[in-house]
């Protein structure tokens, strides 16, 4: 039962960690329309970032330093690469993110190795929250989770009772009415780009710390996150929260489940010829949690094309 | 017409004389590069003339890969074909896995296609370590080339000219697809879907099959690999697999047909060459790519033919000369930028550190100590100058241009 | 008297509570050229997606020369026998112009799994395309990106196109969007020309095109068909003076 709750709440925690990054992409895919490739990578510099100037400044100010450089980094990257290629198409977009999701890698390689840093959680935030049945609940994972709540609250608030919020949320659905009407859409484009790289630094500056921070972890991440976006419906937050939370539960649930399809097949009698075919129907759910998303896709793309909560087309 | 025709057996001649005009490291090399630009045009297919973005390439290159292994090993080691015809399980496996794979990713079209493949591709590369029986585990699968037809297929010349054929062949009848009803249709496809289907095409259809002829040819590319090195490992399953041949692609111009081969060939060509010499060539081959997407949208063979049909006006043959120059000097500057923070930020030198003090590392044979001021001075001076002279030029062309009109 | 090559039957379509087309009742009978106009937001747009497959109907159904086309995908509905063209000019923009007619006519050849065949050898198919140039009036510009063509050469070869499946009936979805008064003129005159003894409905918004070349006319308001007649008919209507031509005069 313990156990039941934990994994549920790690889920849930890993799941807002999910959508801090996917929120990001899915915003800059609903205003510009461009899926940025490189998204995923911002979340990694932001690990990287936070990781570096923590010696220096401390872990509450680099955790927020970090994504501030991201934002800027994500600005510049607006301002003078996508704008550039804008006039090629959004396919060409895509690709010189994807361009830029390599070089970020080489370079993140070429100044930390190719291996994990030694990032983790400061010891004073290193204590447990509660405990329950005697297994203890690390206080940072709230802690991230907490990260993710306020953040989105205050995002949502931005959006919706700003006049900001009410500019770019016109801006997403007509872009040209919005720039006739006299408001700077470049400009609004850029800031959104921003906010998109500042929030998937921040998650990588937190979840760095408690996760492994190495070269590898935008593409493991990136991966999920573009599931989440496909499985939620690209361009709909609400799908996406709905996606990185289920994504989220469904992984760490997994974990602790030790049956195979073999096991499954046992019960109606098939179990010998499951268990001598062998294959991957004698692998255990545990190991194959980390592929889980991709079925999930993968079904949602037969079932419902559009994503979960996606416009049809 | 037949200045093509003259072009092409001039390169097929020379392709076949390479083995007694290189060393065997370089005919080594070569194999490579003919594996890269066979899967770079089958690639190029899918999605330089079907207009479908696929970011998981990989997984039918390594599937062919480790099927042709497995065809090797079959009978006890005799082999399920002779060995000149195990490329035919690649194609086989590329082509059914073509077939599943592109059934699901073209129900949906741009973007989320693209983010398919790859989530496809990443779901084979996380199953294949929990499957040992056909993926092998961390070890793969090694095997032996059986001798056939009368060859032993023991040398490096031997499988040169094995790697030749397949890669001609499928070349050439990747070349005549384009010239068929159903290349035209791909072409369609990338243009303008939506009105194919309204002129009564199942597009859904046809993009299923464009993906999996596309995935049986990377198949073949996979396959030849298999019998270049006499094993399969689930690394060529992995992302950088993929990325590889789409940078290639790209860089050499994924619209025009040749492009993505002669790009590829190019790739790996310089990174065969500096490997030696360079920790850093995945960056360079990323900087490159973007580069070229940024000013060379349709990449660099691409722009080439572009000039030769005389778009962009005439060509001002010193300003072409000076603009290259100037890159040349700017890219020195570049690497030797990037090359010394490589250096000092390398484990090697951390470790040279433990003796203490900031001592100097070898770059272009000279000793450069990290706080020298010429250290960092001359890069910047040389990135500079050469970018100075590229902006000069331009202007002054432009300016050129303007007066004439 | 030529028999009824498409039949509308209580034809109607809502996206979620909004009636866009209701109860449509038409007939279109073999060889006229029939008019569909109506004030903007009338719905012609969304019966012209009706019946060429783009949507599917909430309720009715469209039988065409017989045979029920109602719901089914447009690829299906165009090899039965139904051509259209669209408002927004949709052509390959990055292909030559006798290239997309070829892909227009190659379907009917059953040409779309082929892959021994040498497009330029395919003689009766290249015959058609000639032929198609012709008619459109771009032999000239055969080898030219039909990207790269004018505006109404785009337009003339969108109506092409739309010709080269050979179909029993004709869609054209306001062929002068655009258009400057020479263009309209000479496209309408193509239009004629080129539509001799074939079935045609078009959606224009150009009244002088509509009442030159049309057979008969069907007026549309709110989803719904309030007229159908010749264009004298029409002309005279008391309910379509109210409804529609007096909003324009007024």
């Amino acid at each position: 039962m313990e156990q039941i709750v934990f994994a549920l709440l790690n889920g849930v925690i890993y799941g807002l960690l999910l959508f801090m990054v996917s929120a990001g992409l899915t915003l800059i895919f609903g205003m510009m329309g461009v899926l940025n490739f490189a998204h995923a990578s911002f979340y990694m510099v932001g690990a990287y970032l936070a990781y570096t100037l923590q010696p220096v400044t401390g872990f509450w100010l680099a955790i927020i330093l970090a994504p501030l450089l991201v934002a800027g980094l994500g600005i510049f990257v607006e301002r003078f690469v996508l704008r550039r290629v804008h006039a090629y198409g959004h396919a060409h977009e895509l690709l010189v993110t994807f361009g830029l999701s390599v070089v970020i890698a080489e370079v993140i390689k070429m100044f930390y190795g190719n291996f994990p840093v030694d990032y983790s959680v400061p010891s004073d935030l290193n204590f447990s929250a509660f405990a329950l049945g005697g297994m203890e609940y690390p206080f940072y994972r709230l802690f991230m989770g907490g990260v993710a709540v306020v953040m989105f609250a205050v995002l949502y608030l931005m959006l919706t009772r700003t006049r900001v919020g009410i500019v770019v949320r016109a801006a997403i659905y007509r872009p040209r009415m919005v720039e006739a009407l006299g408001h700077n859409v470049p400009m609004v484009f850029m800031a959104i780009f921003g906010i998109g790289a500042f929030l998937a630094g921040l998650a990588g500056a937190i979840a760095g710390a408690f996760y492994t921070t190495n070269p590898n972890m935008a593409l493991e991440l990136g991966v999920v996150v573009f599931v989440v976006v496909v499985v939620g419906g690209l361009g709909s937050m609400e799908g996406a929260m709905l996606a990185s939370i289920i994504i989220g539960v469904m992984n760490s649930l997994a974990v602790g489940v030790n049956v195979s399809l073999a096991d499954v097949l046992a019960r109606v009698g098939l179990g010998d010829w499951a268990r001598e075919t062998g294959g991957i129907l004698t692998l255990q759910l545990s190991s194959l949690a980390a592929t889980l998303p991709f079925f999930l896709m993968l079904l949602v793309l037969l079932v419902r094309p559009s994503g979960l909560l996606g416009e049809k087309e | 017409m037949l200045k093509k025709l003259v072009a092409v057996i001039a390169v097929l001649a020379l392709l076949l004389a390479l083995p007694a005009l290189l060393s065997e490291s370089m005919l080594n090399a070569s194999v490579q590069m003919l594996i890269a630009a066979l899967f770079a045009t089958a690639f190029a297919l899918l999605c330089g003339q079907a207009g479908m973005l696929s970011f998981g390439h990989a997984a039918y290159f390594g599937l062919g890969a480790f099927a042709t292994v497995h065809a090797m090993n079959a009978f006890g080691g005799d082999g399920l074909l002779p060995t000149p015809l195990m490329p035919l399980a690649g194609a086989a496996i590329g082509l059914i896995s073509g077939l599943g794979a592109g059934y699901f990713s073209t129900q949906r079209t741009g973007t989320y296609f693209a983010m398919i493949t790859l989530a496809l591709a990443e779901l084979l590369h996380a199953l294949a370590p929990h499957l040992k029986e056909v993926f092998g585990g961390e070890a793969g699968i090694s095997s032996f080339r059986m001798p056939a037809w009368g060859f032993e297929f023991g040398s490096t010349i031997e499988i040169y000219y094995l790697v030749l054929g397949w890669t001609v062949l499928c070349i050439a009848l990747l070349w005549g697809l384009t010239l068929t009803p159903f290349g035209r249709l791909v072409l369609g496809l990338r243009e303008n879907s939506h009105r194919l289907k309204f002129l009564g095409y199942n597009t859904h259809a046809l993009g299923t099959f464009v993906f999996a002829l596309s995935a049986a040819f990377a198949g073949v590319a996979g396959a030849l690999q298999a019998l270049n090195i006499e094993a399969a490992n689930y690394v060529v399953l992995e992302t950088q697999v993929s990325t590889a041949v789409l940078l290639n692609t790209f860089i050499g111009g994924a619209k025009v047909f040749f492009g993505p081969a002669i790009g590829a060939a190019a790739m790996t060509f310089f990174g065969h060459v500096t490997s030696d010499l360079t920790r850093s060539w995945l960056l360079y081959q990323g900087i490159i790519f973007m580069l070229v997407m940024m000013y060379l949208p349709r990449g660099i063979v691409g722009e080439i033919l572009a000039r030769f049909r005389g778009e962009g006006g005439a060509v001002n043959p010193v300003a072409v000369l000076a603009r290259f120059a100037g890159i040349l000097v700017a890219a020195a500057g570049f690497v030797m930028a990037i090359e010394l923070t490589q250096r000092f930020f390398s484990t090697d030198y951390k470790a040279a550190r433990q003796a203490g003090g900031w001592p100097a590392v070898e770059f272009a044979g000279h000793m450069w100590a990290p706080f020298a001021p010429l250290t960092w001075a001359l890069p910047i001076v040389l990135i500079a100058a050469g970018l100075g002279l590229v902006t000069f030029i331009n202007r002054r062309e432009a300016r050129r241009q303007e007066a004439q009109i | 008297m030529s028999r009824d090559i498409l039949v509308l039957d209580h034809l109607c379509k809502s996206f979620g509570p909004v009636e866009v087309t209701r109860d449509v009742n038409l007939v279109i009978r073999e060889g006229e050229r029939h008019a569909l106009i109506g004030p903007n937001g009338a719905g012609k747009s969304t019966l012209f997606h009706l019946i060429s497959g783009n949507y599917k109907p909430t309720s009715g159904s469209i039988r065409l020369d017989g045979d029920e086309i109602g719901g089914l995908d447009p690829a299906r509905v165009n090899r039965r026998g139904l051509a259209r063209s669209f408002q927004i000019t949709n052509i390959f923009s990055g292909l030559s112009v006798a290239e997309n007619l070829r892909l227009a006519v190659m379907r009917r050849y059953g040409l779309q799994f082929n892959f021994w065949r040498r497009v330029t050898h395919l003689r009766r198919v290249n015959a058609e395309v000639d032929d198609l140039l012709q008619k459109i009036r771009l032999t000239a510009k055969a080898r030219s990106i039909a990207g790269d063509l004018p505006y109404s050469d785009q337009r003339s070869l969108e109506i092409g196109m739309t010709l080269a499946s050979d179909p029993k009936v004709i869609l054209l979805d306001e062929p002068m969007a655009g258009m400057s008064h020479e263009e309209t003129e000479y496209t309408t005159d193509l239009i004629r020309d080129i539509t001799a003894g074939r079935t045609l409905m078009i959606v224009e918004h150009d009244m002088d095109v509509i009442f030159t070349l049309a057979d008969r006319i069907t007026v549309l308001v709110y989803g719904e068909i309030i007229a159908t007649g010749t264009p004298q008919q029409i002309r005279e209507s008391a309910r379509v003076k109210e409804a529609y031509l007096g909003e324009e005069a007024g």
